[in-house]
């Protein structure tokens, strides 16, 4: 199955160190195949150097595919932590 | 950003013997105030454990990028070490680490701290170089393996 959406990254910090360590420990978590793409780049979600590459800062859209097994629990999950802000007290 | 402007010679560093996580910021942080004496060595090793607390900055494959924001710094710089021996970091892959590329960061810089971890991170993602810096003999050949 594949899934794709569009998500905007709201966190002050963007897409930097942590969040992309915390977003990379997710996605391996699923058994599906999972990108990020910002304009003409695109990342897999399981490297942190491909993600840091993107400088996702705030505001900026993301579109996250997955594709495997459970790429909707996936799509959902990284939906879910980009919303909460990378769990990060702001 | 081109990271080049966050390199020096003078704080970059080839194979140091060291065996520990608290060994290595310290060294960090040592190198840091030797070349800029404005900066207070406890802040700079506090800001980098703090952020080490958070979450291990070893992004995988033997790489870490350890960071910390420093409160009147004027501009970014950046700590380059090499470690004879890989040291054991908690890394997201759970492999030691032998390339430590450190980013001292002035407060609210968030687009330029991104930049910066955007340029490092094309750097540190190219096989090549990484295999240059893991080979080089003195600091000068890590510095020209990152040019």
């Amino acid at each position: 199955m594949l899934v794709s959406k569009t998500v905007t990254i709201i966190n002050k910090l963007g897409l930097h160190a942590r969040a992309a360590t915390k977003l990379v420990q997710l996605s391996n978590s699923f058994d599906c195949d999972i990108q990020l793409k910002q304009g003409e780049q695109s990342a897999p979600a399981n490297s942190v150097l491909a993600l840091l590459m993107l400088e996702s800062s705030q505001g900026k859209q993301v579109e996250i595919s997955c594709n495997g097994n459970d790429a909707q629990t996936a799509l959902d999950s990284i939906e879910e932590l980009i919303a909460n802000r990378f769990d990060e007290g702001e | 950003m081109i990271i080049n402007d966050i390199i020096s010679l003078d704080r970059t560093q080839c194979s140091v013997k060291c065996q520990s996580k608290k060994r290595i910021f310290e060294i960090i942080s040592e190198i840091a105030i030797e070349q800029s004496p404005e900066l207070d060595q406890v802040e700079v090793l506090t800001s980098l454990l703090a952020r080490e607390r958070m979450g291990s900055t070893g992004i995988g494959h033997g790489i870490a990028i350890p960071h910390g924001k420093i409160e009147g710094l004027t501009n970014m710089i950046a700590v380059i070490v090499t470690s004879d021996c890989p040291i054991e970091f908690d890394a997201i892959d759970s492999q030691p680490v032998d390339i430590f590329f450190a980013i001292l960061v002035p407060e609210e810089q968030t687009d330029k701290h991104i930049q910066a971890l955007s340029g490092i991170a094309r750097k540190l993602s190219d096989k090549n170089i990484v295999k240059a810096i893991r080979s080089a003999s003195n600091k000068n050949e890590i510095v020209a393996a990152l040019a």
